[in-house]
């Protein structure tokens, strides 16, 4: 059986002039409903490029691009924007928050657009700024920013959360935080996530994790006992 | 930038962002184009001016005098310090009359080395009677103009002639519009000029003498340079008029004390000559009375001749009578001798048959004896013949006898031949002697005959005597009857001459008779003639009366007139002198006006261009340094010192604003100039060459003002980054805070707005510079195609309202100047009667000067002669409140223009200048809206309290059918025309079109002004949505991510351009109003006010043309938005 998210030789080739960069050279892997996976590599091993073919961002050169039964790798660009706007939430390593309006605004911004949408204010109290929300993004830290990020990208109620190095700019204990969120969030809303990073030092405590190497799925490791996140520590 | 590294990444700098570069490029080759092409084309005005002016060798200054200006005169001006040369004309107004219009002419004399005509067609008048017409007045080559005075003095007085044949069309640099000027008479206005050769004018002394100044062609009209050489060299013309003046003045005493001399000499003569004549006239008269004397006396002899005549006459009758007497006895003898012949001629006759019977037998018998004697005669004769044969023969024979007798000597006797010879001797003896016997016997024979012969001649002779006297006694009686005859005849004829004479002496005397009756005749109309004669000399002496009482009245009016002449010349004053410069010329002065003009939309259009462009270069640079930031922190972190990291970013400004500068100034100061100069042109005609060098004082002005504004932007974006540590300068600039906006506290609004708006207006009061900046391009472009609309609407529309709401009536008819009483009457029934004419109003129309203080300006007096209905012709009020006023005999009515211009308020009084009899004092009671032209309106009875004169109504108002189109006005207007007591008509839409015409030069500098606002509207709006866009792509980036669709994105940030547009419209239409008003005052001219409104649709197209450029530029932008990369602009903070 096929799982939720399934790639199956997704290739992704740069034509930069006469040279061609395999960002992405045959990646085939697949997570199931639910599951909080965790996509490792170094820089440049092509695990953001994953990441934003998932996401709807960069479509694949070629292979198959199953989401939720879907071949996204197929959509046009209109119906790409509709995946987006649907079915997917991002959370940005810079949280790009749009700085002139207010935390609560900015979860706004991406809820005017959905069918489904939760209530602001819940989310915002479920991330745990409930008393920041008319707050400008410029007058929170970084971890309230990229909470703030975060229920953007929850309040759309998507299918697929995708996180993009999200602790990358937030100092180690922020961080964590923010994993922790992420965690709970996967854990009590059941909801499937996605999260790229450098430090493979968190794979403990993702259900799956996905080795990427030189653009290709080194191994996969699935997790029968993933850890919470307080008890690892990198 | 030192280094080689430092230079590649500034050269690498403007090809990777041809756009920016561009963009600041073109920015600032507009706003210099524009700077410098508007402002220069002031002076390019006046350098176009000047050279025309040059061209025609345009006279400096003009001089003129009230008692002329003689040679001596121009001599003496010549000789001022600073006069090039001065030259003598004539000039004076005429008029000439078309089928259906006056017109005024002004007719000058052509100079030669001043105020040079050009030639269109044709050629320069060379004699009297030709001569050159202005171009624009309609005429052509060989047409036939008449003149007439326009003044009780006779047109020959100043002209040697009346009627001139054009020879060909020109311009005079007197003339730079189609303005040609105002005059006293006639309607007022000058129509077109005429010039004719100096001789044509029949004046002593010029009229003006024309003066160029000693270096004034060197120097460029209008500038102050040029009119203070030239008020310097009016200064010193002005010091030499007094003396001038007083040698004129002498002059004039000297000739007219001469004149008075003469003139009392001439009468002194005349009276001489009459008292001459008189005494001539009565010798005449005298001498025909001695004349007719004798004339009675001669009738008196010739009576009693004819008498004597008469008696002569009857004597001679009866000489006559007793001669014819006479003759009658002559005749009766005569008669007698007659029958006595003709008896004798009888007998004769009778007895001359026998006679001649005798005669003839005698004569036969005679005639019978006669041929018997011939025949014995020729007997005889043959018979004396055979005699003569006979000696023949005899001799013969003794020859024979001889010769034988000698041939017998010879021979011996007794021979032979002897014998025989002897022998033959002896015959031929014999024979010989036989012959004489018978020879003498015939000789006897003859002489019986002979004596024959004798006897018959006597015989015949004898009967021949007797025959010839027969015939003797015959013809005798022949004779004797010829005698009688011929003295009968001789007697006839003495008697037939006797007849004659008294036949004529019969004839003599009946002559006689008729001759004497005729001088009785004669004698009968001799005396009729001496009768008439007399009455003839009574009537002659009767004149001799009158003629010696004229004689004397006339003598006694020189007299007079002498003294009057004396008087005036002790009253002549000192003759004053006008020096006027070339602002006394027709539109001399409009034309540097103009040029002001340009030069006050050349202070605010480009300025407003300029800021424009200088912010958007300011926010172009500010950009480009902020986009750069890391770079900047990198070259900082790598030791590069300020200047040299500054010096990219100045260079960068630096390149693009001196390129776009020389492109600006290169284009612009040919280009504007020249389209504007152009569309003067339709005013100024006959400037023909246009120049448009480049003013490089304002080409240096507008670059370096360009270049000020770009590279003290540059440095002030520099500055800012400059100033912070290198570490900073590497991480993202602190984000901006987001603010509450003022209508967040507006609560009851805010909760209404849409949460996307709530961000909209956010955004907008963030990046205030943007808003500002954007507010004010759209702002400044929209002010801009405002006024470029509103001038339209303004100077469109006067003609609307003026003819339309102002002065409603369809036309006026002016009346000949010489107009009576009963023509006036005519005129009015038939004006009442005509159909056409709906209504109509005398009304007083005249060309007046009002002063007041120390403004002078010219106005149409206008006296209507009811006023009670005047608002069926005019609408006074005014121009704001749009109160109605109406006339009254408290004070006039003067339109808002002209009060404006002689400064002059409600309730003020001004003077209305009479040359004649000093200025009249009135009060302004209103002032009402006016656009074209200058009006000031009084009742007649204000006049008359004004002035002291009843108004002498001139014209007549007229309005036909509220229906009627415009040719049926006008053929009502022809009926009018036709009348004779009309001069002329004019129609209120012709005065409409032409005005529409003049005013259509200003609608390509108009359009100018919208092309440009819409150039400068689209590369703002460009411009900052470009900026925009770049600036915000990450948050665009993010919105895609979030799954906005491409429309929506747009939407986002259209939003926030639509508000933008709008606002910036809604200040454009404050600006343009302002701007509007501001330009609507300087570029007014004098002669009329232009609408101050702008209408709602200049509006509306303004607006649309500026959303319809912010959409092309927002359409544009759609494309760039959507090729946001989301994976690139999230990647990292740059």
């Amino acid at each position: 059986m096929d799982g939720f998210v399934t790639l199956r030789n997704v290739k992704k080739i740069y034509q930069m002039g006469e040279v061609q960069i395999m960002a992405a050279a045959g990646i085939d892997f697949e997570i199931q409903r639910g599951e909080f996976a965790v996509v490792v590599g170094p820089s440049g091993a092509g695990k953001t490029t994953v990441l934003n073919i998932l996401g709807g961002m960069d479509t694949a050169t070629e292979g198959e691009v199953l989401v939720d039964g879907e071949d996204i790798a197929k959509f046009s660009q209109k119906q790409l924007t509709a995946y987006r706007r649907d079915d997917i939430g991002f959370v940005f390593q810079f949280y790009n928050l749009v700085p002139n309006l207010t935390a609560l605004e900015n979860v706004e911004l991406a809820l005017q657009i959905c069918k489904d949408p939760m209530d602001a204010q819940t989310v915002m109290e479920e991330v745990g700024l409930g008393d920041r929300v008319a707050n400008f993004p410029a007058q929170l830290s970084g971890g309230e920013q990229q909470r703030v990020s975060i229920a953007r990208a929850l309040a759309k109620n998507p299918k697929l959360l995708l996180c993009d190095e999200p602790t990358g700019a937030l100092d180690y204990n922020t961080g964590k935080s923010i994993l922790k969120l992420l965690q709970d969030t996967c854990r009590e809303k059941g909801m499937t996530v996605i999260l790229i990073t450098h430090n493979s030092a968190i794979a403990p405590m993702a259900d799956r994790v996905i080795h990427i190497k030189n653009g290709k799925v080194e191994k996969i490791i699935e997790n029968e006992h993933p850890v919470p996140v307080e008890t690892i520590e990198w | 930038m030192g280094t080689k590294a430092s230079r590649k990444n500034f050269y690498m700098e403007i090809r990777k962002s041809p756009g920016r570069f561009l963009s600041i490029f073109f920015i600032v080759a507009l706003g210099v184009a524009f700077f410098s092409g508007i402002r220069s084309s002031e002076p390019s005005m006046r350098i176009t001016g000047d050279a025309y002016f040059d061209g025609a060798n345009l006279m400096d200054i003009q001089v003129m005098s009230t008692l002329g200006i003689t040679e001596d005169d121009i001599d003496a001006i010549e000789k001022v310090d600073g006069v090039e040369l001065a030259e003598g004309s004539y000039s004076s107004d005429f008029l000439c009359n078309t089928e259906d219009k006056q017109y005024v002419f002004h007719v000058m004399s052509l100079t030669d080395e001043v105020n040079e005509v050009s030639v269109s067609e044709g050629r320069l008048p060379e004699k009297t009677g030709e001569c050159l017409m202005d171009a624009d007045m309609g005429y052509e080559v060989g047409d036939k103009i008449v003149l007439t005075s326009g003044t009780e003095d006779p047109l020959e007085d100043t002209l040697k002639t009346d009627t001139y044949t054009v020879v060909g069309l020109g311009s005079s640099p007197c003339y730079v519009s189609i303005e040609r000027g105002s005059t006293t008479i006639g309607s007022g206005s000058v129509s077109a000029f005429m010039m004719v050769p100096e001789e044509t004018f029949a004046l002593d002394v010029y009229t003006e003498a024309y003066v160029k100044v000693e270096g004034a062609s060197d120097l460029t009209a209008y500038t102050d340079e040029y009119d203070s050489l030239v008020s310097g060299v009016m200064a010193r013309i002005e010091e030499i008029t007094g003396e001038r003046g007083e040698i004129r003045k002498n002059e004039i005493l000297e000739d007219a004390q001469e004149e008075i001399d003469e003139g009392r000499k001439e009468l002194e003569e005349g009276r001489a000559e009459a008292d001459q004549e008189l005494a001539d006239a009565l010798a005449q008269i005298t001498d025909g009375e001695n004349q007719l004397a004798d004339a009675k006396a001669q009738l008196e002899s010739g009576r009693q001749q004819l008498e004597a005549g008469k008696e002569k006459l009857i004597s001679s009758q009866n000489e006559i009578d007793s001669a014819k007497s006479q003759y009658e006895s002559g005749l009766s003898q005569w008669k007698a001798g007659q029958a006595e012949y003709e008896s004798g001629l009888a007998e004769y006759n009778a007895s001359k048959p026998a006679a001649e019977e005798e005669i003839r037998q005698g004569e036969g018998k005679l005639q019978a004896s006669r041929q018997e004697l011939d025949k014995n005669w020729e007997e005889y004769q043959s018979f004396l013949d055979y005699i003569a044969q006979m000696d023949t023969t005899v001799s013969d024979a003794e020859q024979k006898v001889q010769e034988l007798t000698a041939e017998l000597s010879r021979y011996e006797e007794d021979s032979e031949a002897y014998k025989e010879c002897a022998a033959k001797l002896e015959k031929a003896k014999t024979k010989l002697a036989e012959l004489q016997g018978t020879r003498d016997t015939a000789k006897s024979q003859a002489e019986g005959m002979l004596e024959g012969l004798n006897a018959g001649e006597t015989a015949y002779r004898a009967g021949v005597q007797e025959l010839e006297a027969a015939k003797k006694q015959l013809s005798d009686g022949a004779a004797q009857l010829e005698a009688a005859k011929s003295t009968l005849d001789a007697t006839r004829a003495q008697l037939d001459s006797a007849w004659n004479q008294i036949q004529s002496g019969q004839k003599q005397i009946d002559d006689g008779w008729a001759e004497i009756n005729a001088q009785e005749k004669n004698l009968e109309s001799g005396e009729a003639q001496i009768a008439e004669n007399e009455a003839k000399l009574a009537d002659a002496r009767k004149e001799y009366e009158s003629g010696k009482a004229e004689a004397e009245q006339e003598l006694a009016d020189g007299e007079q007139e002498l003294l009057d002449a004396e008087e005036q010349l002790a009253d002549v004053e000192d003759p004053e002198w006008y020096i006027y410069d070339r602002s006394n010329l027709v539109e001399y002065d409009g034309y540097g006006e103009n040029a002001d003009r340009m030069r006050a939309i050349g202070r605010v259009f480009p300025v407003l261009f300029f800021l424009v462009a200088a912010l958007i270069s300011l926010t172009s640079m500010t950009r480009m340094v902020e986009e750069q930031r890391i770079e900047i922190g990198t070259m900082k972190a790598l030791g590069y010192d300020r200047f040299a990291i500054a010096a990219k970013y100045l260079g960068y400004a630096l390149l693009a604003t001196v390129g776009g500068s020389i492109v600006g100034v290169l284009i612009g100061e040919k280009i504007l100039p020249f389209i504007i100069i152009y569309a003067y042109g339709i005013l100024y005609q006959h400037i023909s060459e246009i120049l448009v060098p480049y003013a490089w004082s304002y080409a240096i002005q507008a670059s370096a003002a360009a270049l000020a504004c770009t590279m003290l932007a540059t440095l002030f974006a520099c500055y800012k980054e400059l100033g912070e540590q290198p570490a900073s300068l590497m991480r993202p600039p602190a984000p901006k805070i987001g603010k509450r906006v003022f209508l967040e506290h507006v609560t009851f609004i805010w909760k209404r707005l849409s949460f996307t708006w709530k961000s909209t207006v956010r955004n907008l009061m963030r990046y205030k510079k943007r808003f500002f900046m954007t507010i004010f391009g759209i702002g400044g472009c929209m002010a801009l195609m405002v006024v470029g609309f509103g001038l339209r609407d303004s100077i469109y529309e006067i003609a609307d309202i003026q003819y339309e709401e102002i002065q409603t009536y369809d036309g006026s008819a002016y009346l000949q100047e010489n107009v009576t009483e009963e023509d006036r009457e005519n005129l009015d029934t038939f004006m009442k009667e005509d159909s056409d004419i709906e209504r109509y109003m005398d009304a007083y129309m005249m060309n007046v000067t009002l002063e007041h203080g120390s403004d002078e300006h010219d106005a149409y007096l206008t006296i209507l002669a009811d006023p009670d209905k005047s608002e069926e012709y005019f609408s006074f009020h005014d121009r704001i409140s749009k109160e109605e006023y109406r006339l009254s005999d408290h004070g006039a009515i003067i339109s808002e223009k002209t009060a404006k211009l002689l400064n002059a308020e409600v309730g003020d009084t001004i003077r209305l200048k009479d040359e004649e009899n000093g200025s009249h004092e009135l009060t302004i009671e209103h002032i009402c809206e006016n656009y074209m032209g200058h009006y000031i309106y009084m009742t007649p009875s204000y006049y008359e309290e004004v002035t002291g004169a009843e108004p002498e109504y001139n014209c007549i108002l007229f309005q036909t059918d509220e229906s009627f189109s415009k040719e049926e006005m006008e053929e009502a207007g022809e009926k009018i025309v036709a009348r004779d007591e009309v001069l002329s008509v004019s129609y209120m839409h012709d005065i409409e079109k032409q005005l529409d015409d003049m005013l259509g030069s200003l609608n390509l500098v108009i359009v100018v002004l919208i092309v440009s606002a819409g150039m400068l509207a689209f590369v703002v709006l460009y411009n900052l949505n470009t900026i925009n866009i770049t600036e915000r792509q990450r948050e665009l980036a993010t919105l895609k991510v979030l799954g906005f669709y491409d429309r929506e994105v747009a939407e986002y940030v259209y939003r926030e351009n639509i508000l933008l547009t709008l606002i910036g419209a809604l200040v454009g239409v404050g600006l343009g109003k302002v701007l509007h008003l501001f330009i609507i005052e300087t570029v007014e001219v004098d002669a009329a006010m232009f609408g101050r409104i702008i209408n709602l649709p200049s509006y509306i197209y303004s607006l649309a043309f500026t959303v319809a450029f912010s959409l092309i530029v927002n359409g544009v932008m759609f494309f760039k938005l959507r090729k946001i990369d989301m994976v690139e602009s999230l990647k990292s903070i740059e």
